[in-house]
This record gives structure tokens, sequence and C-alpha cells, in this order.
């Protein structure tokens, strides 16, 4: 497989495809049961099985505009692994479906995933090669490189070369650029932020925000008292006095208060014992219901008169 | 005899010391008390400061026996000293005998009819006696007893303002608040007096017992007089045995209330003066006076939930007041306990009401939503710790095992339908 084509196309790549791709990616993975070990094999009932994480496939569908590629979306496609190609006929019920909607949208290729490209993939790309002449192979790397600063994706076309006498097909990869549209950059920015435990729920985020608050405040608050120790320090004498930095923290602290008003301290104040009054309303709801359930505790024991047979809820 | 003495003076020196002290003390006693008439002469040799457990042993069998009226004032004078000088931490190995001594003071304060002598040493005991501040001991509830009789009310203001955790014996907790109410009515300070009072109808209480009576009637006064209202029912907490014969006990204070709430004077009056001597037995009397005074706060209280203003001749009229004069001065008391805002306008005679000026914005405010937290996160840390200790308590486990339901599809744990230790 060479590493550089020589059609002279440029590829634009939308991030909808990547996102897609890796969607589909994981929730194969996810599902799959027992989960798949990645390159160790595991012993299960005596028998020895190499499991490796699954390949998903699919289509890329865009536009071709002159010497351009652009490839917008991407849908999925089963593999059948006994005739080692994708599914024809759901293929062609989903074009159908695709150019009702996009009318300028054609099949580009396919893609998968994988760590590299493999002989196996040149069947299904040239299964492809009748309703596009020169497809694409867009393939995916999910495994994840801390190191790797650049996106695991590769797109590969097809040329015929000459080797030892036989002209193959054989796959060159084409270097390609991203493209988004405004939409795009915000939907995928949402979706990249999402935390992977929890998502979006109220009390995560607020606790996330208020860690942030947190560590920010701690470091002012040892950066200040750096500062702090150091003037001390020049101040018995053990220090020898720098003029230089003197001058530095003066003009610091005359920035300070940064605002003083008499309209800032009041909406200060009253926006303050707001906080303080749902704190303390949230602290009383605690107490109340701690001493609620030892109240109840406490009558069940000891209160003879109570509850005399008769089924209580427990709740 | 002296041999015990010399001991004593030997053996005061450190604590280990003490406490075999205390042993052979203990051995003692009975000796001592046989011979209890010889032993004044042998106090002068301890020195309260430094061997007070074995001058407390010696005070203790002085006093068992009958005292004359002599003897009980130099009595007096020898256990104030001696509650002044100890050292507390030897007070504490032998905290009954040191009650008792401080009991036996205390008849014999009453005896001599001086409650006001025993104010002054019995706060230095009780402040030596206690493990922490928290802590309630039986000396508490004498205390108060005898600021009650001696009318110094504000030597026992402190002692008031302390919350307490432990208690020694439920009998000292029920004295103790009700006491505290009635110190705190007569200091005028109603909301403490409605607090000490509610703690003791609502404690548990497994029999109702005369002191829980007489707190229910004070109590419903005080709820009249200090919120206008009074709750028919007691709350959930109160234990079941008060939530049924509390009212029965205290019918006519009952009606009384239920009167009150029907906001006029002159029924109010007349249902007074038919029960009089009811109340006047239970020495009532007068908190039933500030009870019926404090309806006009009442209706006046009303009238600024209707008006924004009103004319003193109308106050007068609708809260049934005499005079003008008589509604003028009654809002201006009520300005200057801050029950209600307002300003009057002196030339026609119009009050206007106003809205509580407040705005929260001040640093005072906030310091004191701060305190209100910190103190509520040392409760809430105290009510857990309860609560665990609640939830292993056997016979609760034992209750709470019986009650489940037979068939729980969900619930795979056994919890034992019997909890045999």
């Amino acid at each position: 497989m060479a590493s550089s084509s020589s059609s002279g196309l440029t590829f634009k790549l939308h991030p909808l495809v990547i996102v897609n791709i890796s969607d589909h990616y994981t929730r194969v993975k996810s599902q799959t049961n027992p989960p798949p070990l990645t390159s160790t094999s595991a012993t299960v009932n005596g028998v020895e099985h190499q499991q490796q994480a699954p390949r998903v496939y699919g289509c890329v569908i865009g536009v071709q505009r002159g010497r351009t590629v652009e490839i917008f979306n991407n849908f999925e496609l089963l593999y059948d692994p006994s005739t080692h190609s994708l599914d024809r006929p759901f293929l062609e019920k989903k074009q159908e479906l695709y150019k009702k909607v996009f009318p300028h949208f054609y099949i580009l290729g396919w893609y998968s995933t994988g760590s590299d490209a493999q002989e196996s993939d040149m069947h299904i790309h040239k299964a492809l090669m009748d309703i596009n002449e020169s497809p694409l192979y867009v393939l995916l790397n999910p495994t994840i490189n801390p190191a790797q600063k650049d996106l695991p994706v590769t797109i590969y076309e097809s040329e015929l070369h000459v080797i030892d006498g036989i002209p193959q097909l054989i796959f060159v990869r084409s270097s390609y650029t991203i493209e988004t549209v405004e939409a795009e950059r915000i939907s995928v920015d949402h979706v990249a932020h999402l935390k992977p435990s929890d998502g979006g729920s109220a009390a995560t985020q607020l606790a996330a925000h208020l860690t942030g608050i947190h560590s920010a405040i701690k470091m002012l608050n040892s950066r200040i008292r750096v500062l702090h120790h150091y003037l001390v320090g020049m101040q018995k004498g053990d220090i020898p006095c720098e003029n230089s930095l003197l001058r530095q923290v003066s003009s610091l602290l005359r920035r300070l208060p940064a605002i003083e008003s008499e309209k800032f301290q009041d909406d200060f104040l009253m926006e303050y014992n707001d906080t303080l009054l749902i704190t303390y309303l949230a602290m009383f709801t605690n107490c109340s219901s701690t001493m609620n359930e030892l109240v109840d505790k406490f009558n069940t024991a000891y209160d003879r008169h109570s509850r005399r047979g008769g089924r209580t809820a427990f709740i | 005899m002296e041999a015990l003495v010399t001991q004593i003076q030997g053996l005061s020196g450190t604590a280990s010391d003490v406490l075999s002290l205390q042993n052979l003390l203990k051995q003692a006693d009975d000796s001592l008390h046989a011979e209890s008439t010889r032993l004044p002469p042998f106090l002068d040799q301890l020195d309260p400061s430094k061997h007070s457990l074995g001058y407390l042993y010696f005070l203790e069998a002085c006093t068992a026996g009958p005292v004359t009226q002599e003897q009980a004032s130099s009595f007096l004078l020898t256990i104030a000293r001696f509650i002044s000088s100890c050292v507390a931490e030897q007070i504490r190995l032998a905290p009954d005998k040191f009650i008792c001594v401080c009991k036996r003071f205390k008849d014999q304060v009453l005896l001599l009819e001086e409650p006001l002598r025993g104010v002054a040493p019995m706060l230095t005991a009780i402040r030596k006696l206690q493990l922490s501040s928290e802590h309630l001991t039986a000396l508490h509830p004498e205390f108060l007893l005898l600021c009650l009789l001696s009318k110094c009310y504000k030597t026992a203001l402190s002692i008031l303002e302390e919350d307490i955790f432990e208690v020694d014996q439920p009998r000292d907790l029920f004295l103790f608040c009700y006491y505290g109410g009635m110190i705190s009515i007569g200091q005028k300070q109603f909301r403490k007096a409605l607090e000490l009072l509610h703690n003791v109808v609502t404690a548990p209480m497994s029999t109702v017992n005369a002191i829980a009576v007489e707190a229910f009637k004070k109590y419903i006064l005080v709820s009249l007089i200090h919120h206008g209202q009074f709750p028919t029912n007691l709350p959930k907490y109160a234990s079941s045995g008060a939530q049924r014969n509390l009212k029965n006990l205290c019918q006519p204070y009952v009606e009384l209330a239920s009167s009150y709430s029907n906001g006029k004077i002159a029924d109010l009056e007349t249902y007074v003066e038919a029960n009089k001597d009811k109340f006047e037995s239970d020495n009532n009397l007068g908190l039933v006076k500030q009870a019926v005074s404090s309806m006009y706060k009442r209706n006046i209280q009303r009238l600024t939930q209707t008006y924004l203003t009103l004319s003193l001749q109308d106050i007068a009229n609708r809260v049934q007041l005499n005079s003008p004069k008589e509604a003028e001065m009654h809002v201006l008391q009520m300005i200057k306990d801050g029950e209600i805002y307002a300003t009057i306008n002196q030339k026609d005679g119009m009050v206007r009401f106003l809205e509580d000026p407040e705005q929260y914005k001040t640093c005072e405010m906030i310091e004191r939503i701060d305190s209100s937290i910190q103190r509520l996160m040392t409760v809430s840390k105290k009510l857990n710790v309860m609560d665990e200790l609640m939830s292993c308590d056997p016979l609760y486990l034992a209750k709470a095992g019986r009650e489940r339901q037979r068939f729980d599809f969900d619930d795979f744990d056994n919890v034992p339908q019997r909890y045999n230790i």
C-alpha cells in the first residue's frame, strides 16, 4: 500500500462522519457480551478465544464537484461474513431514501474501523466499484493513543499498480482536510464536552462548576500566602530587601478593591445573603429530615401505644 | 478516725493516689456515718481545696443527721466555703455525695428562709459538677428553684442560655425546664419560656406526670401571649400518653384558648371571671390577665393585614378599647417592642402601617445567618450520631423486624423476626 495518492483529488471530511463512525463502533462494542479483549487471548470454558475489537462497516455519501470531494454524511451497513461483502439490497434501499432527502448526495465510498487497511477490504472495495468507479475507503482507528495529536482517520483510494508483473488494485493513502458548517461545529463541541459517566445531570454539572471555582480559589490563596510569607521575611530581615518586588506588590494592592461603590456593596451583600439563606434552608431541611427519622425510630422502639399489630409501610 | 484523717492528708496528691483514697473512703463510709456527731472538729484539720474528696465524705456524714438551728448557720458557711474552694476533678469522683450535700444545703437555706444565700454557691457547685456545658446535673433544678424563690432571675439566665445534650435523670429535665420556663416568664422572655415549656410537654414520658400537667397549663397561656394562638394538637413527637391525656387534665385552659381565638374580649373576660378560683389555685391568674391584655395586641396586628392607614378612633372602636388615647398607647408600645411597623401622625390622629424595613443587605445579617448555619451544622452532626445509635438499638430492631410485610418480593435479606440477644 503506497503512502500517497496521485489522483490529485482534494478531500474534505465533515466531523459528522467521524462522530457517526465512532458512535457506531462504541455502540457495537458495548453491546457485545462478553466484552472483547484487544490483544490477549482469554480462556473461557477451556476453549481459547481470541477476541478482537469488532469491526463496523458502512457507507459514506457526499458531493463531488470537479476535483473536490466533500464527504458530508454516512450510514451503517451490515457485513455478511459468509460472502465477505456488504448487504447489497439494504444498501440500495438506503441509497434511495437518502436520495429523496439529499438529492445531490452520492455514494462516495465506504468506511470501517481498524488499525490498518487489510487485504479482505479490497473485496468490499471492488464490490462497490459498480456504484462509484473510484470509491473511497475511510478508516477509523478506535485504539486510543494519548500521545497521538492527529485524528485517527485515514482516507484510502484505490489505484492500479503493477506489482510483480500483475496489475493489482491497492490502497493508497490520501490527505484530507476537515470542513465544518457552523451548526456542525456547535453540536460537535457540545457532544465532546459531555462527561462520559453521568452526562448532563444538574448535580454533576453543579459539582464540576463548584470544583473548578474551589480549585481556583485554593490556588489564589496559596499564591497570596507565598507572597505574604515572603513579605514577612523581608520585614523581619531574613531576606534582603528588593525594591522592585515591593513596588510590584504595592501597585497590585493599589489596584484593589476593583469596584467600590455604594450600589455594588448593596447588590453584592444582597446576593451574598441570598446564597447564605439558601444554604441555611438546605441545612434546615437536612436536619429536619434526620430528626424526623430519629423521632420515628424512637416512637417505634419505646412508645407502647403507637403501633400494635397491623402493617405499616416502612418508607 | 485520726488515722483516716492522716491518710486523707497524705493521699490527696496525685490522681492515682486519689483513686486509692476513694476506695479507702468507701470502705470507711459506714464508720463515718456512725460517728457523725464527733466529726466537726476533724473538718478543721482538712483543707477543702487540697483534700476535697476526703472533706466531702466527712461533710456528708456530718450533715446526715438532723441539724439544729444554731448548727445550721455555721454549716451553711462551711458548705459554702467548701463549694467555692473544692477541686472539680476530685468532686467528680463521688458525684452523688456531692449532690447529696448540696441538696441538704438547699434544704437548710430554705429552712432559714434565706434563699438568696444559696444562689451563688449553688451556681459554683453546678459549674464544678458539670462535665461540659451541655450536661444537665441534678443540681440545675435546685439552683433554679432557689433563684425563683429569691426572685433573682438574672443569674439564672446564664444557665438557661446553654444548650443541653446530656441528661442524668429525666426528672431533672422536667423540673429544669419547668422552672426555667417560669423564670423566663418572670423576665418577660416569652419566646424562651415557650421553648422550655414545650420541652417539658413533648418530652418522652410513659405516664403523664404532674410537672407536665402544670407545664402544659402555663404552656397554653404563654403560647396565647406570644403567638396569639394555641395549636390544638401536640406535635407528632410528643409521647402518645401526653397527646391523649394532657388536654383532658387541663380543661379550663383549653376552653380559655378556644374563646381567645374567637377574638371577642368581652367573652374572654367573662370566662376568666367565671373560672377565677381555678386559675388562682394554680397560681396562674397573673398569666391569665396578661393573656387577656395581649388580646388587644393580637387584634391590632390583625388590623395591619387589612388596612394601610387607620385613625386612632377607628382602632379604638375595632379593638374594643375605651378611647383613642388608649389605642395610641398600645400602638406606641407595640412599635417600641418591634411587633408592628407603623408611624403615628399626631396632627390628624392617623396611623400608617408600614412594611418590614429589613433589607437583608447588611453585614450584620451575614453574621447572623452565618452563625445560625454553624449552629445547625453542629446540631446536624449530633443528630446523625443519635440516629445511628438509635438504628442499632435492639428494641427498635425487634419492633421493626416484626412489622415487615410478609411477602416483599424485592427483599432477599433476612431480618430476624425475633431479635434475641
